[in-house]
């Protein structure tokens, strides 16, 4: 096979397969929102409602694309298609399964880039990238609304930038590499999940994941009763759908990272485990598949259901939030890590275990000390 | 470098997709242009004043702090991964690992300084 043609076919997959899972991400969403709120959802356009996304899809296309008066064009329309390239380009380096046999051939690796050895940083790189998008968006609009929603969340994006950063370095002070196969490796081998060694990064980890991917409780960039739409107000049509489409990736992505990260990837005692080299046969790659799809579904509806169960938070307290306990939890995390990675043997994680789950413990306390000894009123007006 | 071909290929080929979704749409959608579809929506009120106008210093001010935190970052991630997973690339003594920890801790006090200053107050 030539050089270019493996990654080609693969991109055409993870672009299909990204465009598909985000339409149908939408409908089992509304689904789950319905089954919360005790209703049906949608289940007029075919049976269950399943050719809804089609019919949405369509609905995109064949929309009036209205550009306002005053906006800035050129910016106005790189503006989506910077942030859903950022968000497609993310995916570069994240595995999505282990390995597929190939006869003749070197087993194929189901990562775009599996050479990668930055994963991990191109990540975070990429995706931080998707801020330009929020900004230009809400400055060219010429709309109070868009530019005020994108002032908020690219400050919210930036601010939420620093804690994910922070909790990641747990995981590569366990693992000691960027590479995402390497951590999951790491991960299969030991049979330990990271999460059981870092679970206050994992705490860290997952607020952040929420808040840059801007769900609720942290969805202020476009809380409706105050700002419309945010930063995509003037965005109608297909372009609005860019915008859409980009914020449903960029969820996948954190719900790929959390998995990968701290749950295994393709790992399962006993149905998926650990094998020398790359020597998987067919049935065994299908599994190691279908594992780490089953995790990243599981986390989505995990994303879904904190929707559906949390009011959101005020502008102020998500930028406290993020600067006075992510932060500081992020940075106690790195220490402790960084103290067991030093000090401790290679391979003790149980005392890794129970000095991490220890600083959870007092952090708790300390949290609880700190609310319980002074009046709530004083307390917000001191900080 | 080959190991970093699928990348480009990859922003290629997301940057044309996006690109060509934009004029697809712009050749299949309808256009009927009108003076009110074009004005800016603010909730039914006819717009005053452009929207470019100034805005809160503390967004300014978090911007510069991320930057310092972000470029931390940036040196911490060397160091955990030749630390890490039993990498230990240091060798013997723990000279590295007390400089890192002496650099946080430079940089806990800026975080305390701003901190107190009132950076992160929101009013």
């Amino acid at each position: 096979m030539q050089d270019w043609l493996e990654p080609l076919i693969k991109i055409a997959i993870v672009i299909g397969a990204l465009q598909g899972a985000v339409s149908y991400l939408i409908l089992i969403e509304r689904k789950v929102a319905a089954y919360i709120q005790d209703r049906l959802g949608p289940n007029r356009v075919g049976p269950y409602g399943l050719l809804q996304p089609i019919a949405d899809g369509l609905k995109f296309v064949l929309k009036e694309e209205v550009i306002p008066a005053g906006v800035d064009r050129a910016v106005f329309l790189i503006a989506p298609v910077s942030i859903l390239a950022t968000a497609t380009v993310a995916f570069a380096t994240v595995p999505f399964g282990y390995f597929v046999p190939w006869p003749g051939a070197k087993p194929i690796a189901l990562t775009v880039a599996p050479n990668m050895d930055i994963g991990l940083l191109f990540v975070f790189a990429v995706g931080s990238l998707g801020v330009y998008g929020v900004v230009l968006g809400g400055w060219s609009s010429n709309n109070k609304y868009s530019m005020l929603g994108g002032l908020r969340s690219s400050a919210q994006l930036v601010s939420y930038e620093i804690p994910l950063g922070l909790s990641v370095i747990g995981v590569l002070l366990l693992s000691g590499s960027l590479r995402m196969e390497t951590i999951i490796e790491q991960q299969a081998r030991t049979g330990w999940w990271w999460i059981a060694l870092q679970p206050l990064g994992f705490m860290v980890f997952l607020v952040s994941a929420f808040a840059e991917s801007a769900r609720l409780p942290f969805d202020l960039p476009e809380c409706e009763q105050e700002l419309i739409g945010g930063y995509h107000t003037e965005y109608t049509a297909m372009k609005f759908g860019m915008f859409a489409l980009s914020e449903y990736q960029h969820m996948i992505l954190a719900a790929f990272l959390a998995v990968i990260l701290y749950f295994g990837g393709w790992h399962f005692w006993g149905l998926a485990p650990w094998t020398e080299g790359s020597e998987v046969g067919l049935i065994g790659a299908l599994v190691r598949i279908a594992v780490l799809s089953l995790k990243v579904l599981a986390m989505i509806f995990f994303f879904m259901w904190t929707r559906w169960s949390w009011p959101r938070f005020r502008y102020d307290q998500l930028m406290d939030l993020a600067w006075k306990a992510m932060i500081p939890l992020g940075l106690i995390n790195l220490v402790v890590s960084g103290i067991c990675e030093e000090f401790l043997p290679k391979d003790d994680y149980a005392t890794r275990c129970i000095l991490s789950w220890l600083t959870v413990a007092g952090c708790v306390v300390f949290a609880a000390m700190s609310v319980t000894s002074k009046p709530v009123t004083r307390a917000i007006a001191k900080s | 470098m080959s190991d970093y071909l699928p990348i480009f290929l990859f922003t290629a080929v997301a940057t044309g997709m996006a690109v060509s979704i934009i004029v697809i749409a712009h050749l299949i959608g309808p256009v009927k242009r009108t003076a009110v579809k074009e004005m800016p929506y603010e909730s039914g009120m006819d717009p005053v004043h452009s929207a470019r106008k100034r805005f809160p210093i503390n967004f300014y001010l978090l911007a510069i702090e991320f930057l310092v935190f972000d470029v931390e970052l940036l040196f911490l991630y060397p160091w955990a991964v030749s630390l890490g997973g039993g990498n230990h690339a240091f060798g013997e003594g723990h000279a590295v690992f007390w400089a890192v920890m002496v650099f946080l801790g430079i940089l806990t006090v800026g975080f305390v300084y701003t901190w107190r200053k009132g950076v992160f107050k929101w009013n």
